[in-house]
């Protein structure tokens, strides 16, 4: 049986690798980001799976084995609760406490004036950055740790130990889950490594979406130092989880670096070209990026084309799937795009089949595709329907 | 790594060996073992805050 699920997961690893190196496999390969639709079908609240992580991994392996899919996250809800509750992060609204146990956990993004990092700390935040994430950032998103100014207490230092402690649990059990993936339904794990873009970040977690969009006017250049300042940084991150064998991509989640959140001017002189050079490092040491790109990133299809071939897979949300593959599949593997999410709540079976179908036909018939619904699958997808899109799949994806 | 750090800290460091190394008595063994050693333990904090801001 072991040896039956080893040749499996290399069946799929094989698949699924060269799919996204814009190769031709046997069939087209399935990858599904599915989060909170896990706790559903394995019977578990949002709560439960965001509380303990064991639970949530519990899901991941219950999904992966009923449905045949290639490569799965190994945790796709991925934010822990037990870690926010450690340290108290203000900006997350936990399930079972600031929402209901049934739904799924929330960013919450404070109001300009109370953003986690103010515009006269821009200087600092460029210049000293590691000083300024401990001694200002970190002190203000969670309510248990206290700035330098603040008295050593009992909560300040036990909230840092169980906090670094439980980070370290919490990511070590991913070495374990990926092995009883491969070990107990063949199956591969998706991604290694995380990077978000210097504008996203500096948005997400440091100025807020529209602090951050008042800044690109009235203090443009402090914005671009602040993420020529965070770049080696991610690049560092991004490479120091980044798979070892060099088979499956580092995920960027990209939020809101994009025309119309942004202009064109300004995606291309802050957000590309703080990001670019990023990428083309990570595909110097030879790693693959996985673009998930949140939305509509059709604006900017060709200054993507800018990066050296096959350096991306690029993931369609909503930008349209027919249109993505004219522009990029000559150099870039694509996935997602093969149901729209709101299809797996409300269609119809049928009407999946016949989706996947048309996004198979025209764009997966020379290879360099891999079936993913367009969003990140939560708990308001029918089963029915993920069924119909594993089966659909299947079936109009052989080579 | 050929992207220009224009912080006051290297990527992967919270606090340097550097600095580390001026707050010690004369370093009477092995400097560089010590040097890695600190190092290693030190990339972890710096781990650690950077995985709140981007995992969490």
């Amino acid at each position: 049986m072991v040896q039956d699920m080893e040749q499996l997961y290399q069946q799929r690893l094989k698949r699924y690798v060269t799919a996204m190196r814009n190769g031709k496999p046997d069939m087209v390969p399935i990858r599904p980001f599915v989060a909170e639709f896990t706790a559903k079908y394995a019977g578990y609240t949002c709560q439960q799976v965001c509380q303990d992580y064991e639970i949530a991994f519990d899901a991941a392996r219950k999904c992966a084995a009923a449905f045949d899919w290639d490569a799965v996250v190994a945790n796709m809800v991925y934010g822990w609760m037990g870690f926010a509750q450690a340290l108290d992060l203000k900006y997350y609204a936990v399930p079972g406490v600031h929402v209901a146990p049934t739904n799924a956990f929330q960013y919450r993004e404070p109001s300009e004036e109370d953003a986690w990092m103010q515009p006269e700390d821009y200087d600092e935040f460029a210049s000293d950055l590691m000083g300024y994430l401990w001694n200002k950032w970190l002190p203000r998103v969670a309510k248990e740790v206290n700035g330098p100014d603040g008295p050593a207490t009992y909560r300040n230092n036990v909230a840092l130990v169980k906090s670094g402690m439980g980070m370290l649990n919490y990511f070590h059990a991913f070495g374990t889950q990926a092995a009883r993936l491969r070990k107990e339904s063949g199956t591969v794990s998706a991604i290694s490594g995380i990077l978000k873009a210097p504008f996203d970040i500096l948005a997400d977690k440091f100025r807020g979406y529209i602090g951050l969009t008042m800044d690109l006017f009235e203090r443009p250049e402090k914005v671009k130092k602040a993420c020529e300042a965070l770049m080696p940084h991610l690049l560092w991150m991004a490479l120091s989880g980044a798979d070892p064998d060099k088979n499956v991509p580092i995920a960027i989640w990209m939020h809101r670096g994009c025309v119309p959140f942004v202009n064109h001017d300004q995606f291309r002189d802050l957000y590309w070209a703080t990001l670019k050079p990023i990428i083309e490092e990570i595909w110097r040491r030879g790693h693959q990026t996985l673009f998930y790109a949140e939305g509509k990133w059709g604006a900017h299809l060709q200054s993507f084309r800018e990066l050296p071939a096959g350096s991306i897979i690029y993931h369609c949300d909503q930008d349209d799937i027919f249109q993505v593959h004219r522009e990029l599949h000559d150099k870039f593997a694509i996935s997602g795009g093969g149901v729209p999410n709101y299809m797996l709540q409300i269609g119809k079976p049928q009407q999946i089949r016949e989706y996947v179908k048309k996004v198979i036909e025209g764009v997966a018939k020379d290879g360099g595709y891999i079936m993913d619904a367009s969003a990140i699958v939560q708990d308001d997808a029918k089963t029915e329907n993920i069924q119909a899109m594993t089966d659909a799949a299947r079936e109009y994806g052989q080579y | 790594m050929d992207i220009p750090v224009t912080t006051k800290t290297q990527p992967g460091e919270c606090i340097p060996w550097e600095q580390k190394l001026k707050e010690l008595p004369p370093i009477q063994g092995d400097t560089d073992l010590m040097k890695r050693v600190w190092q290693d333990v030190d990339a972890m904090a710096y781990v650690y805050i950077w995985h709140v801001v981007l995992s969490f």
